[in-house]
């Protein structure tokens, strides 16, 4: 029953058509505070360009519980999703529920879409009726009610509790969080395990919580970075590490790492999952403990290197950065064994294929 | 047999490139006609013509995520795999497509 109703590729829907906009705000709201831009208040007063760009960017952030109501709506009940989908986005924001509420208020608008269209039956002449007024206005003042009045509080109260839970959390704690954070970012290579970490801590920026960003964007830049500190590694000590193919996707990997692109790593992952995967996540767990050990904060969902001054401390950033590179870097080293060349070639895992049945 | 597949993945950036180049390996190495489609964070690319979804003795969709434009498949014969499965294992994903399609 759960496997039917694909969850998963709901949420994973909305995570694909929320990226660009993550980014885009991110990196909008970046370049306004670095030139001395702040939120216009009073559009009638004049302002700044960089002024504009925060703007346009905490504009774009708050676009998020839209965007991930509309698009798991979407990705539930097809086009008929779209718009009552985006309008319990707008309640989840309002009343503070902000990213869970948008997601919970996704899945309700959509499935109930499904079924009103599974029940509704129209004479001929009122068929046009269905997809134009009937299932956006039902859909929309039924699941909106219920989300004014009965989920929201919930959901709003749990918000808010995370909230003070994260924020109260002293030592070792933070410290375990931060790993647990660090880890799960950098663990798949922005696969969905990565997705769910970076869409629970751009959830938590818009209650104003950073850490959690500054995790993230830190556990996207450990493995590429700690994979080429291993190469560099290699070339010091003369002790071979990688092949050929894998040589050159370092020197592609390492300036994607910079822009904060995880992905460049995985051709290297792919052929030795195990040994790159635990030292990525090695690295990057350290990082995101220090980083919420040291209290370090990123008002910016993402933008790599560049986005570095923006922090609330770009030295201990910094230095969180480079121990984890450093320390998956020297783990990997240990580990890894210079795959011989036929090796990389169209080895295949063995899989489990029997649950792939044709429809 | 022949192919016609979609690749798409949550970031659309990276998986579902790598899921198309290994299915066309896999496939063309062991004899088999494939054409894939791939619905990236960029758009539509290399769209499946009617021709060519027509003709496919098996609609293969590698996806993490919902897609655009299931209509163009009705009534033909469809099977989805997460794009990892394309990835890690397009070969035997291609045996047993073979065999489950020799079963029905």
């Amino acid at each position: 029953m759960l496997k039917k109703l694909e969850l998963k590729k709901h949420a994973l829907t909305a995570i694909s058509y929320m990226l660009p906009l993550v980014v885009a705000s991110g990196l909008l709201i970046a370049i306004g505070n670095l030139t001395g831009g702040g939120v216009i208040e009073d559009y009638s007063a004049p302002y700044t360009w960089s002024d504009a760009l925060t703007s346009l960017g905490v504009m774009g952030m708050g676009l998020l519980p839209p965007f991930i109501a509309g698009y798991v709506s979407f990705s539930i009940a097809d086009r008929p999703g779209l718009a009552p989908g985006f309008l319990m986005g707008c309640i989840a924001k309002e009343i503070g529920a902000g990213f869970l509420g948008g997601m919970l208020g996704g899945y309700l608008v959509g499935y109930f879409i499904l079924w009103l269209k599974h029940i509704i039956r129209v004479p001929k002449w009122a068929e046009g009726l269905v997809p134009m007024m009937i299932i956006p206005l039902i859909s929309s003042l039924v699941c909106g009610l219920l989300m004014f009045f009965v989920i929201g509080v919930p959901i709003v109260w749990l918000t808010n509790w995370l909230t003070e839970f994260l924020m109260g959390m002293q030592g070792a704690s933070r410290f375990v969080f931060g790993a647990i954070m660090g880890a799960m970012a950098s663990s798949d290579f922005g696969g969905p395990i990565n997705k769910v970490a970076s869409l629970f801590a751009d959830g938590l920026l818009l209650e104003g919580i950073q850490q959690p960003e500054a995790i993230k964007v830190c556990a996207s830049m450990v493995p590429p970075f700690g994979v080429s500190f291993c190469w560099l590694l290699s070339k010091i000590f003369h002790k071979p590490k990688f092949s050929q193919a894998e040589e050159d996707n370092i020197a592609v990997a390492f300036p994607m790492g910079l822009c904060m692109i995880t992905e460049g790593v995985i051709p290297i992952a792919m052929n030795d999952i195990i040994r790159v995967v635990v030292s990525c996540c090695t690295g990057a767990a350290v990082a995101g403990g220090l980083l919420m050990t040291w209290n370090v904060g990123s008002p910016v969902p993402s933008g790599g290197v560049f986005i570095i001054p923006a922090m609330t401390n770009p030295l201990l950033f910094t230095a969180a950065l480079l121990i984890g590179s450093a320390i998956t870097g020297v783990v990997l080293f240990i580990l890894k064994k210079k795959p011989s060349e036929a090796e990389t070639e169209e080895v295949e895992e063995e899989m489990d294929l029997s649950d792939i049945h044709i429809d | 047999m022949k192919i016609a597949a979609v690749a798409a993945c949550t970031s659309g950036i990276a998986h579902t490139y790598i899921a198309k180049e290994k299915l066309i390996r896999a496939a063309e190495s062991m004899g088999h006609t494939i054409h894939v489609e791939t619905q990236g964070t960029i758009g539509t690319e290399d769209e499946l013509t009617t021709e060519q979804i027509r003709e496919a003795d098996i609609i293969l969709l590698a996806i993490d995520i919902a897609i655009t434009g299931t209509d163009r498949f009705e009534g033909k014969k469809i099977v989805k795999v997460p794009t990892n499965i394309a990835v890690k294992a397009p070969k035997q994903l291609m045996t047993k497509i073979e065999s489950e399609l020799k079963k029905g």
